[in-house]
């Protein structure tokens, strides 16, 4: 699923996205089998298995797979910083 | 006190958190009243603890954030009454966790503040309760999609975000909960994790937690402010979402901070409902 605004902001504009941390992760793909949004992607044969391949999919302020991530090898941006992000960007397209 | 509980812990031995959640197994059990399920040997002789599940309500005790203790139970239908996770405390209470299986001061530590953590929400849940006895009546209009009906109230004091989850505003406090969309999606509710009682609570910050044998839905807050009241039913009848997550499934009470602010980010049931039908259209491809 692709969402194109959130709160009337396009997607494109919110950095919001999980972030691996390789040094953590141990492939065990939970986060691939848990998204429904297709944010991961698996890549059996490169040397690097797992990427972030959609991330406008992430659904903003969801981070559902760094609660499900067994070595806790998933971080995401700080949220108030974001709420702020897209409030700025709300009001600067409602002047603009 | 934590007393007349069958155990479960994930007892992953070859992992830090793992040998943590067995030592505190064995330390509430020190208490005789509880009792603890091996989660290896209940796998091959399960019906040994038969008379355990069937007499005492079930503490899991997860490790990691893998919850194998969790998803054994779900395995074999055992309903839950409360759950912790080792590496989530432990972030909690900025405790490292190293690689070693050692337990040494700052595991101990951990266990100590788990132990009394435990201690002391079995004696505050009795006094927990939801004081405001609201006497409103939702409005619902219904979305129907093969067998699944998603039902959003157009009540105008009901706010939603588009993380599917709804603030009902009333004066400076608000009830907050799930909607129809994510109880569907979940499909039968095994667990629910309440906020802590009087946490300051930020918009969009998380709010307790849900889960299915499917799924795991952090209930993303649309209010800010401080939680002065659960839905402590739903610890043990968290099947009360399912039924209706608007009314009997409602999750916590936040005492408003700045809703003029949060009002900003969050939509209607016009909005709402329109968003909901095209999540569920785009799921159902």
């Amino acid at each position: 699923m692709s969402e194109t605004t959130f709160m009337g902001v396009e997607r494109d504009k919110i950095d919001w996205k999980p972030t691996i941390d390789y040094t953590k992760c141990d492939y065990c793909m939970e986060c691939v089998k848990f998204c429904p949004h297709k944010v991961f992607e698996l890549r059996e044969t490169e040397e690097i298995k797992l990427i972030i391949r959609n991330a406008n999919n992430c659904v903003v302020f969801c981070r559902a797979c760094s609660k499900i991530c067994g070595p806790d090898a998933l971080s995401f941006p700080d949220k108030n910083t974001t709420t702020q992000r897209i409030k700025d960007i709300r009001k600067e397209e409602s002047h603009g | 006190m934590v007393e007349n509980y069958a155990i479960l812990p994930c007892n992953g031995l070859d992992k830090c958190a793992g040998v943590i959640s067995r030592e505190i197994a064995i330390k509430l059990c020190a208490n005789a009243s509880n009792k603890i399920i091996c989660p290896v040997h209940s796998r091959i002789a399960e019906a040994k603890y038969n008379k355990i599940v069937n007499e005492h309500a079930l503490l899991v005790i997860d490790g990691c954030q893998t919850r194998c203790a969790s998803k054994l139970a779900a395995e074999k239908n055992l309903k839950i009454s409360r759950k912790i996770t080792v590496t989530e405390e432990a972030k909690n209470h900025h405790i490292e966790l190293k690689n070693d299986l050692n337990l040494l001061e700052n595991e101990n530590n951990l266990i100590e503040i788990i132990l009394n953590g435990l201690n002391n929400a079995e004696n505050k849940a009795a006094t927990v309760s939801d004081e405001l006895q609201y006497s409103y009546k939702f409005t619902y209009t219904t979305f129907q999609n093969g067998k699944f009906i998603f039902r959003v109230p157009s009540n105008p004091e009901i706010y939603f975000n588009e993380n599917d989850c709804w603030a009902w505003v009333i004066g400076n406090r608000a009830r907050i909960g799930v909607t129809d969309f994510v109880q569907q999606n979940l499909s039968d509710i095994l667990y629910f994790t309440p906020p802590e009682i009087d946490a300051e609570v930020d918009q969009f910050g998380e709010a307790g937690e849900i889960e299915s044998s499917k799924s795991v839905f952090e209930l993303i807050s649309p209010v800010s402010g401080k939680v002065i009241a659960i839905n402590d039913t739903l610890v043990t009848k968290p099947d009360f979402i399912n039924e209706n997550p608007y009314e009997l499934g409602w999750v916590a009470e936040i005492e408003l901070t700045d809703f003029k602010s949060d009002k900003e980010l969050l939509i209607g049931f016009d909005q709402y409902f329109e968003i909901m039908k095209k999540k569920v259209e785009e799921l159902n491809g």
